[in-house]
């Protein structure tokens, strides 16, 4: 990302100076300070990870070849795979997480973006607006749904009586199979533009005004401009909002937990992988099948990531 | 001079307009919150919802709130949360000051593949450590107290990634000078750096809160009981088994238990905001 480098190439530069100067002075002193008390910073962190992270993905592997319901567990084999791949209420589940984030991201991105570069092109307010947006960002997700399960509201709801009163037509919304994936992305789409529209703006503002100056000399308007100079500068964000988006749409759970329960109502029509994952677990205490779908999805999820890793050919 | 004159104008025109589409957006973005405010103070809410809706309540009253209040779960879930979440807080951030340091500042063996297991951990979402960490509370007899919640947080990534990120850009010379007087590595941990990590610890402190306060999933595996619930919980309970009925209660309760992020964010937005654009900015 072209971001910052003008900052990152000062510090370097910096820390190059001070380096070269004080290395012979210090490489003794340096030496004598052992390496194990790096460790030990290290040690609260890594006994995390070993504990919460390394420890339950490698359980979660064990446990996906037994029939287990946590105490009584039967070597299986990749039955639960089987089971998993099989399962129609699984595969429904990988498909309204797909149908949901998709348009969540293409949607949310490009939206948020042009409400960025209104944002920044403004005189007056920008602060205030900044507020504003990102707002809605930092509200639980779960009081979020609560919300909005009265503002989609068939007959009560706030949009409905606006669209009604436009002529237009009342979706039933949550409750309704074939409209509830949408209520979910308008929820969605709400929550995370105003983390999209500070990601963008923080990296408009990265943009060299010299670059700017240069087209305005050209005679470039200012679309011209957005379209030729500040589109090309922001791949790099696009890429990142792209990947952070995907990883969190294909975890989506609480949302549709509150709105639908753990079964995705309307008819499993909101059921994500997170929340198949939890009804098999915690209603069902099919702790292995659990298992194999978690591996499932992860593997969904990484190589999912890998495309967009390539697609957007952004370097980690 | 006619011709800058008229560039002028529309510049100004343009300005107003897109100033115009902001307010009317922000306007829409903000109209959840707003409905829900006014339903929560409108006192026939509570029996049917006010059709057509209206944005000032025809009987304004504080009766919701006082059945919320009066209920007494409420303000249960807020104690559990404040437990939860200060302790949360502390276990985070302190370990990941301490981290973030020693992959800024340290010299050893093995810290890059440290680091990308550090990153990694950004990677990989809670759902398949669910049953095993649930399992392995059960087996210490954990379940159902405060402990499943706070432990875990020890480790973030994106905390350490962002504490790493700030004592890059603080000078090494601080260090030598200190190194030369004779100071061990913890002594100049705690005495030089750790005082100017005052920016980048709010910082931290503001992220982990947010985070913690609004935590769902986990919770929700490991507390069954009423009395531990948290805020989110106690939202998600209370609305599954009331689903659109009451109205006026519902929003009355998203009101009280959003308001101390919305407190919190009003009051340290910039911070908050340059931290989120931080994580974006210098994601590579």
């Amino acid at each position: 990302m072209p971001n910052n480098s003008m900052d990152a190439a000062n510090t370097a530069t910096q820390s190059v100076n001070t380096n070269t100067h004080t290395e012979s002075k210090t490489m003794k002193q340096k030496k004598r300070n052992s390496q194990w008390t790096w460790y030990i910073f290290l040690i609260p962190s890594f006994l995390g990870i070993l504990l919460f992270m390394v420890y339950p993905i490698a359980e979660s592997l064990r446990l996906s070849f037994f029939k287990s319901n946590g105490t009584i567990e039967t070597f299986t084999g990749l039955a639960n795979f089987r089971t998993v791949l099989t399962s129609g209420p699984f595969w429904n589940s990988v498909w309204n997480t797909f149908y949901i984030g998709i348009f969540q991201i293409i949607i949310t991105i490009p939206l948020g973006f042009i409400f960025a570069t209104l944002i920044n092109s403004v005189s007056k307010g920008k602060n205030f607006f900044k507020v504003l947006y990102f707002l809605p960002n930092v509200t639980s997700i779960v009081a979020a749904a609560m919300i909005f399960q009265f503002v989609l509201h068939p007959e009560m709801g706030i949009l409905n009586y606006i669209l009604g009163s436009l002529g237009l037509p009342t979706p039933g919304w949550f409750s309704d199979p074939a409209t509830s994936k949408w209520g979910v992305i308008l929820l969605a789409v709400w929550h995370w533009i105003g983390f999209v529209i500070i990601i963008c703006l923080a990296n408009l503002q990265a943009i060299s005004s010299e670059m700017y100056e240069a087209a305005k000399i050209d005679g470039a308007s200012g679309i011209q401009q957005w379209l030729f100079i500040t589109i090309p500068n922001m791949t790099g964000t696009f890429a990142f909002l792209l990947i952070t988006g995907w990883i969190g749409a294909l975890q989506r759970f609480n949302e549709v937990y509150v709105v639908g329960g753990p079964n995705g109502s309307p008819a499993r029509s909101i059921q994500t992988m997170g929340a198949f994952i939890y009804e098999r677990g915690f209603t069902g205490f099919e702790f292995g099948i659990a298992s194999a779908a978690t591996y499932i999805m992860f593997i969904i999820i990484l190589i999912f990531t890998f495309i967009n890793l390539k697609v957007s050919k952004m370097k980690i | 001079m006619n011709s800058t004159m008229s560039m002028k104008k529309m510049e100004k025109i343009t300005s107003i307009i897109k100033f115009l589409i902001l307010l009317i957006f922000g306007v829409v973005l903000m109209a959840p919150f707003i409905w829900m405010v006014s339903v929560g103070f409108d006192r026939t809410a509570n029996i049917s919802m006010p059709f057509p809706p209206r944005l000032i309540p025809e009987e304004p009253s504080k009766f919701n709130y006082g059945i919320v209040f009066e209920n007494g779960r409420l303000i249960k879930s807020y104690i559990n949360s404040t437990i939860v979440t200060v302790s949360s807080v502390i276990l985070g951030v302190s370990a990941s000051l301490l981290a973030g340091y020693a992959f800024s500042k340290g010299k050893f063996k093995g810290k890059k593949i440290l680091f990308i297991v550090v990153l990694c951990t950004l990677m990989i979402p809670m759902e398949p450590r669910l049953i095993p960490l649930y399992t392995l509370f059960n087996k210490m007899n954990l379940l159902n107290t405060y402990y499943p919640l706070v432990l875990p947080s020890i480790i973030s990534g994106m905390l350490i990634f962002l504490c790493k990120q700030f004592f890059d850009q603080l000078p090494d010379t601080l260090r030598e000078a200190a190194q030369i007087d004779g100071a061990g590595e913890f002594k100049i941990f705690f005495r030089v750096y750790l005082p100017l990590a005052g920016p980048i610890a709010a910082t931290m402190v503001i992220l982990a809160f947010i985070w913690s306060w609004n935590d769902f999933m986990w919770p929700l595996v490991v507390l069954n009981d009423l009395e531990l619930q948290t805020v989110p919980l106690y939202l998600a309970s209370f609305s599954l088994e009331n689903g659109s009925s009451l109205g006026g209660l519902t929003m009355a309760l998203a009101t009280v238990s959003i308001l101390p992020i919305i407190i919190l964010y009003l009051f340290l937005q910039r911070y908050i905001i340059q931290s989120i654009a931080l994580s974006g900015v210098k994601g590579e």
